[in-house]
């Protein structure tokens, strides 16, 4: 990675993490209408990930937090409107908690609220962009729990077989609401299951950006070029509740004050020179706050929206 | 200019889909052994053949991937038509069905779900429990989708142009013991039936029947023996159920006062329950006598086929209970 492109995902990052930041203060202060599921310490993987995207590549990203959608380049007061439930969402209104945004325009499809969705609805669009010859990659991200779901058999299977242009991205993050992954999966990895559906599998470091950036942009360049899809495990860890407010009673090894094991944000910003990065934070910090306001400022949908939007 | 042919239901279908499919490169199909051979009830037949094996596509045994991959691929940009086998597989894909196709548009206040889910529906004889189901009222409960169900070869064909030019889902009800039946159709590909407009099937003044899919072809049977009693049925066949032409209901029996409702679906929370109820809202006093139902008995199919048809309305139950219904 060149030094251009490792400072954008620098400041890609570090906006995330302001961006959790933000939404955790006013989850704590006020709340809002829904689940917030912060991703914090999982920055390395979503930013990572999406750097090797084309802008026209497909994105169905997981419940853990915006990062996807940030890096993908979607305007984070439309984001933050969808989080608050303002009319200036990019679902109108109807948002409130982290489950729906989508931004047609950068190929951010959304998100199904049952887990497992995406799997099928990504192979679904790889199918589509195979079709029509257009060129794009789908990347999908999930969760090691999501991965239990049956769906990503269905998917994955046909995947493979039709070779279609899709990146399988997981999470590893060492749990699923109050399930220790150890203890729902019969081998150490994700990746272990890839061979089954003839598909090369990949475990990353989740908490090195590049890394996952690199092994991503493989797997991007192996579907763009017709050799199918690839499974990717980013190893990374869960480092709050499964929501916001989660007191995690069943976890022993709960991580204490944010000390995020190998931070994507100080790993990355090392390799940054201290006035570059001490300028994107204070921006990024700015933006953010700037977005949060913006979003806060913006008025609620009118309840005319429940009846928007079911028909075409 | 449109002369008339007559087709089988099934044929009928096929054409449906060779016209669409020629007429708007972004339709394509997929589903369970329906390339080479052509679909298990042979409607496929000769799609692979001329549009190739990239746009009918044979998928391994996942439902949730043939619907959910449908909503997928209708994101992408292209038109999906999918087959399940039967169409009790909707269940097995439920997910898929009544939260992707369904909601994914409202969910995120953008795009358009232009799929069509064709669904084998309802007794054909010996099928069981699991393969025989005449499920269409769940499209009706679970806002976003659109239900077709067909009954004569004209409206199959017309229905399911009309479903894949729509840019909604449409669950697409076939009735699998209609396929062998024969109608006119007309010629003219751009001719389509719109959703959300009854047929009135059968014109009468003493009492309206509605019915729909194999349940039609049962009531006009039912029509001309009781006509020899002068019991005179205006059948009205609603065509879809989303959209409802409730309309043309109300203003029949507005006419005929009195309504009796004939389905295949069991009787509990059917479709004929949500008719009743829409007509008492909005014709209360045209009505003679109660609105009722003959209806599939609430049960599971039993695979015996001539059990089976016991759980059915049949001709008979529907004479019975008009000349009862007329009495009242
Ligand atoms: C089909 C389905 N089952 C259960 C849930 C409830 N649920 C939401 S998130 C979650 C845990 C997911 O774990 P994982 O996939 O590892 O993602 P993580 O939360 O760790 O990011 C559960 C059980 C759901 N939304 N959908
Ligand atoms: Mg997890």
């Amino acid at each position: 990675m060149n030094s251009a492109d490792l400072i954008e995902l620098y400041r890609t990052v570090v906006t995330i993490r302001f961006a959790e930041l933000r939404i955790r203060e006013h989850v704590e202060a006020e709340g809002f209408g829904g689940f917030w599921h912060p991703g914090i310490g999982q920055e390395g993987v979503q930013a990572g990930a999406v750097a090797a995207m084309r802008s026209d590549d497909y994105l169905y990203y997981a419940h853990r937090g915006l990062g996807y959608a940030i890096a993908k380049g979607m305007d984070m007061a439309v984001l933050f409107g969808d989080l608050l439930g303002r009319s200036t969402g990019s679902t109108g209104g109807k948002g409130g908690g982290t489950v729906h945004f989508a931004d047609q325009s950068r190929g951010v499809l959304g998100q199904g609220g049952t887990l497992g969705s995406n799997f099928v609805m990504g192979a679904g669009t790889a199918t589509a962009s195979q079709l029509l010859g257009d060129g794009r990659v789908t990347v999908v991200f999930f969760g090691d729990g999501a991965a239990g779901r049956g769906t990503w058999h269905e998917a994955a299977l046909q995947a493979s077989v039709w070779k279609l242009p899709v990146v399988w991205v997981c999470e590893n993050n060492g749990w699923a609401l109050s399930a220790r992954f150890t203890d729902q999966s019969p081998t150490p990895n994700i990746a272990d299951r890839a061979p089954a559906y003839g598909m090369p599998g990949v475990i990353v470091d989740g908490q090195d950006p590049i890394a996952v950036h690199d092994a991503t942009s493989e797997a991007i360049g192996r579907a763009r070029s017709g050799e199918g899809p690839t499974l990717i495990e980013a190893k990374t860890l869960r480092i709050r509740g499964h929501y916001e407010g989660d007191r995690q009673p069943y976890r022993e090894d709960k991580v204490a004050d944010d000390e995020i094991p190998n931070d994507p944000v100080h790993r990355l910003g090392e390799q940054v020179d201290d006035d570059t990065r001490r300028q994107i934070d204070a921006e990024a910090r700015e933006k953010v706050a700037a977005a949060f306001d913006e979003a806060l400022a913006a008025p609620r949908a009118d309840p005319s929206v429940i009846f928007e939007a079911v028909w075409a | 200019m449109a002369s008339e042919r007559v087709l089988g239901y099934a044929r009928a279908i096929n054409e449906a889909l060779a016209e669409e499919m020629r007429r708007d490169e972004r339709v394509w199909m997929m589903g369970q052994d329906i390339g080479k051979m052509g679909g298990v009830f042979g409607l496929t037949k000769g799609l692979q053949e001329e549009f190739g094996a990239s746009r009918v596509r044979d998928t391994a045994i996942n439902e949730t991937f043939i619907v959910g991959g449908a909503a997928g691929a209708a994101l992408g940009g292209t038109i999906p038509v999918v087959e399940l086998q039967f169409a009790d597989f909707v269940l097995t894909a439920a997910d898929e069905v009544f939260h992707k196709l369904a909601k994914w548009r409202y969910m995120h206040g953008q795009f358009e779900m232009p799929v069509v889910v064709r669904l084998p529906s309802g007794v054909v004889g010996g099928a069981g429990a699991e393969h025989s189901q005449s499920l269409e009222t769940l499209g009706m409960h679970i806002a976003g989708l659109k239900v077709a169900v067909p009954a004569t070869p004209a409206d199959a064909k017309g229905l399911l142009k009309s479903a894949i030019r729509d840019p909604n889902p449409v669950l697409f009800f076939e009735h699998k013991g209609l396929y062998r039946a024969k109608g006119p159709v007309p010629e003219d590909p751009e001719l389509v039936v719109p959703f959300g407009v009854a047929n009135v099937a059968r014109q009468g003044r003493g009492m309206t029947v509605v019915a729909t899919g194999l349940m039609v072809g049962r009531a006009l049977e039912a029509a001309d023996r009781l006509s020899e009693d002068g019991i005179d049925l205006e059948v009205v066949d609603p065509r879809t159920l989303v959209p409802l032409d409730i309309d043309t209901i109300v203003a029949s029996v507005e006419k005929t006062h009195r309504l009796l409702i004939v389905h295949e679906a069991p009787r509990t929370a059917g479709f004929g329950a949500e008719i009743a109820q829409q007509v008492q809202e909005r014709a209360f006093f045209a009505l003679d006598a109660p609105v009722w139902r003959v209806a599939g008995t609430d049960t599971p199919l039993p695979q015996d086929p001539e059990l089976e048809q016991m759980c059915i309305p049949s001709v008979d139950d529907i004479v019975e209970a008009a000349r009862a219904l007329a009495a009242v």
